[in-house]
């Protein structure tokens, strides 16, 4: 039983392996780095903790077994197993669940890959995670890839019901959305054991026999119609969506049983993966709205820090308007404020174009013409920046903005920057099937002058607090671009010295190429559709750091509630016997995967990091990532070659899961290199 | 085809939307379009051309105009040994801003640097002659005061942009590969190149005895 599934994660991850190509060149650079860390983890122990945990789980369901303490509320021995294994596998939890959940979903694969791939690594890559939020630390917190164990666990729960006539008792286990995702953090054994024992119950229809070896039934059970508790049994919807994708799984783990250290690739057809993995896609997004829905729905505060969590890996078409809102700290996270607090920001701004245009106040002309002469020239591909209404909005916003920024100013790169705001913003006020169209449409078409106007304030407070957290980039000399672009340089020549050195030799500089990197955020390098989705990420980085940043004292106000919960996630997280010293801030917690790497100027990093904006940080390890990726093609070029590449990257077609691939990537450098940067200036 | 391959290293300056970029779209890719994304940074771009029986390849640095970014320029001029000089005929503001550039170039750039003064988008005069708020004149005093290369042109109509680049390697004396420094680097360098764009030469060569 603990073969099978164990082999089951295996498989997934070899086969994802085999299909991985462009990845592994990429990967092999990160070796090279992993192997120059000292990682304690090595892929033996972690094995050989493979199998203790197998028989840990099997003695506790055979023997309903006295070893285990019981949770307070819980009289269900499957569900207490369940928990039980939990805290027991606590130290390989980010590991295992990580592998075998994010095969699940089409749209992390590429995850899935890197994982995989570093997997094979000597190193163990139970260190540090490329998943953001399935880090050791974030117990009670559901990662969107892990819908494959939600499924099994709310099914397994309502087997549990049924059968154990424990209705009501589950709560505090499997049927709580927010919870009961996290629990699968065990391990994938726990897991299918569970499966089978409650499988093998149903087919022997209420007599509690212990069916292990039962293995027909559990196909049989698989294919057999069974309703799907969603959202922890409130609502019931996606039901035929999660049953195909069931039964796609077992084939899996069918083929995956045989030789599990073989690819696997052939035994299957292309189709049948395509069709796999297109389910695995809708299913994995359903599951991810829904997850959505029940943090937005919360009737008094929202849990920004949960919100972050999710929004990294992106957030569904509808949503993302109001997450954005609130990712940036716009938008209060208390529910009861929100409409009055929407509405006086609406009005200020309002109050603030009345009086910019009036006749007390003397137009800057040389800022305006300069606004007025690149408003036609932004996004110039896009329709939707050609019409009259999107002219005079985007003029207005920019115009305000230089104004009350005179450190500033209007500096060109930041009308690049309103319109991901402006156009998500948009999509608000479409039905939901036509917010893809929103690039096409005037949005005088199908707005009202209010709304229109509504778009307008929130863009415009929205571009005001994102460029608060990069002010340096735009203020005179640009200081933050030169010292991004050195960072970049710096991190490059630690992470690959081939390309370093090669760009020394043909003269290539990093600002010949970097500063529009830094001074647009790479909007000129993506697709639109693209650049959306890596604003996701970009917000949710953004404002981790918001509450704790000295430059944002509004923010608190409107965050605060987070701050105190992600002090306290930080003590669980700290893996043992890896940290000399505790984590301070919000933001340290969320790397202390490589604690060991730092440990030891942790401390005097921290309280100089807190200033830093975390965007920018994290968009020099996105430029890295982006900038090596390329590597191997890089060091067969010259100076000219190199230079008209990286101006006109082959990056048109790049989707979401390109982009969610270069993410993970920065996220893994990031991991590896964050407090290390702020020595290199 | 082979031509000793001379390189000029060329930069562009002058005030935003004067049409810096368009001008090297037309001379590099013999195309225009009306709204292009404002150039952060500096954008680089090559083009060979024959002049007599030698090949020049300008090495384009395209820089933004943004005052903001006028602190990257020395970086992009100082090794050049071209440049040009970009205002707008329909505002007199850039002129003024032209007028700049030549001092800082002279004061800060190498003293043989070739600078050639466009004042771009004559164009629009064809429609209305009155949009003209540079005089000509006003333009070619100054070339002359400063020993300038003077022309207007059009990105838009393609007019004069090509003579632009001809005078300049004109006016710079074209070394022959296998003489000059003998710098060897160079040598393998432009073979190199030489080999790869062949093609791409004779069609320029056409294209620009026009």
């Amino acid at each position: 039983m603990g073969v099978r599934s164990a082999s089951y994660s295996n498989g997934m991850s070899e086969k994802d392996t085999t299909k991985s190509t462009s990845l592994v060149t990429s990967l092999m650079k990160s070796w090279r780095i992993s192997s120059t860390s000292s990682s304690p983890a090595s892929s033996s122990s972690e094995s050989l903790h493979n199998s203790n945990q197998h028989h840990h789980s099997k003695s506790a369901l055979a023997s309903d077994s006295p070893f285990y303490p019981s949770p307070i509320h819980n009289p269900n021995t499957d569900s207490r197993h369940s928990i039980d294994s939990n805290i027991e596998s606590n130290s390989r939890r980010g590991s295992t669940r990580k592998y075998s959940s994010s095969s699940q979903d089409g749209n992390f694969d590429a995850m899935a890959k890197q994982t995989a791939s570093m997997r094979k690594s000597s190193k163990g890559a139970s260190s540090y995670s490329p998943l953001r939020y399935i880090s050791p630390s974030m117990t009670n917190l559901e990662s969107p890839r892990s819908s494959f164990f939600r499924q099994h666990h709310t099914r397994n729960t309502h087997h549990n019901q049924y059968y154990h006539n424990t209705l009501g008792n589950n709560t505090n286990n499997t049927s709580d959305p927010t919870i009961g995702v996290s629990l699968p953090t065990g391990s994938s054994e726990n897991v299918s054991a569970e499966n089978i024992t409650s499988n093998g119950g149903h087919h022997n229809n209420k007599y509690f026999q212990d069916l292990d070896e039962d293995w027909s039934a559990v196909i049989d059970d698989y294919n057999a119609p069974i309703p799907i508790l969603l959202n922890g049994g409130k609502g019931e919807q996606n039901n035929s969506l999660s049953r195909t994708s069931t039964n796609s799984s077992v084939t899996n783990l069918k083929s995956s049983l045989q030789y599990p250290q073989l690819p696997l690739i052939e035994t299957r057809s292309r189709e049948e993966i395509e069709n796999e993995k297109e389910l695995q896609k809708l299913n994995s997004m359903m599951q991810r709205i829904t997850k959505f829905d029940s943090i937005l729905n919360n009737k008094h505060i929202i849990n920004l820090k949960e919100l972050r969590q999710i929004s990294w890996n992106g957030i569904p078409k509808p949503h993302r308007p109001v997450v954005w809102k609130l990712l940036i700290g716009y938008l209060p996270a208390n529910k009861n404020r929100q409409e009055t607090f929407l509405k006086r920001k609406r009005q200020e701004y309002a109050e603030g174009l009345k009086h910019t245009f009036s006749d007390q106040h003397k137009r800057d002309i040389p800022t305006w013409h300069q606004i007025e002469i690149d408003i036609p020239r932004t996004n110039p591909h896009i329709q939707l920046y050609q019409f009259k209404t999107v002219h005079e909005s985007l003029q207005r916003i920019l115009y305000l903005w230089a104004i009350r920024h005179p450190a500033s100013g209007y500096v060109q790169g930041i009308n690049d920057l309103v319109t991901p705001f402006y156009q998500t913003f948009l999509t608000e006020y479409l039905p939901q099937s036509q917010i893809d169209d929103v690039e096409n449409r005037d949005p005088a078409t199908y707005l009202t002058e209010t709304q229109l106007k509504d778009v307008e304030a929130d863009t415009f407070w929205c571009l005001t607090k994102l460029l608060e957290q990069i002010t340096d980039n735009y203020i005179h000399g640009q200081p933050g671009i030169l010292k991004q672009v050195k960072i970049l340089s710096q991190l490059v020549k630690r992470i690959d010295i081939d390309l370093y050195e090669h760009f020394q030799i043909e003269h290539v500089e990093f600002i010949q190429f970097a500063f529009r990197w830094m001074n647009c955020l790479l909007m000129r390098e993506f697709q639109m559709s693209a650049v959306i989705r890596m604003w996701d990420t970009y917000l949710a980085e953004t404002s981790i750091d918001t509450s704790s940043s000295v430059s944002t004292s509004l923010t608190n106000d409107l965050t605060a509630p987070q701050t105190p919960t992600l002090r306290t996630a930080s003590t669980f997280s700290t893996p043992p016997g890896n940290t000399v010293a505790s984590p301070h801030t919000p933001s340290s917690n969320r790397y202390n995967s490589v604690t060991t790497l730092t440990s030891l100027n942790k401390e005097e990093t921290d309280t100089t990091k807190v200033k830093q904006s975390s965007l920018n940080e994290f968009h020099v390890f996105v430029c890295a990532a982006f900038l090596i990726k390329w590597s191997d093609q890089l060091c067969e070029m010259d100076f000219q070659e190199i230079i008209t590449f990286l101006q006109n990257p082959p990056t048109k077609d790049w989707d979401e899961t390109d982009i969610e691939m270069l993410l993970s990537g920065a996220y893994i450098w990031q991991s590896l290199y964050k407090d290390a940067t702020s020595h290199w200036l | 085809m082979n031509n000793p391959v001379t390189s000029i290293k060329l930069v562009l300056l002058g005030e935003a939307a004067v049409g810096k970029s368009s001008i090297v779209l037309r001379f590099v890719s013999n195309d225009f379009a009306e709204n292009k994304e404002p150039t952060i940074g500096a954008a680089f771009l090559t083009q060979r051309v024959n002049i007599d029986d030698h090949t020049v390849k300008f090495e384009i640095w395209d820089t933004a105009g943004q005052e903001r970014f006028a602190s990257l320029a020395p970086m992009y001029y100082r090794n050049a040994q071209a440049a040009l000089v970009v205002y707008d005929v329909t505002k007199p503001q850039s002129f003024i801003k032209a007028r700049h550039w030549v001092k800082e170039l002279h004061e800060q750039a190498s003293k043989d640097i070739v600078i050639a003064l466009i004042g771009n988008k004559v164009d629009i005069l064809d429609d209305d002659p009155n949009e003209r708020k540079v005089a000509k004149e006003e333009a070619e005093k100054l070339a002359q005061e400063e020993n300038l290369l003077f022309f207007e042109t059009s990105a838009k109509t393609a007019l004069n942009i090509n003579e632009v680049f001809l005078k300049i390697g004109e006016n710079i004396p074209l070394k022959n590969a296998n003489d000059g420094n003998g710098d060897g680097i160079n040598v393998t360098d432009n073979q190199r190149v030489n080999l790869a764009a062949s093609a791409d030469a004779t069609a320029n060569a056409s294209a620009c005895s026009c």
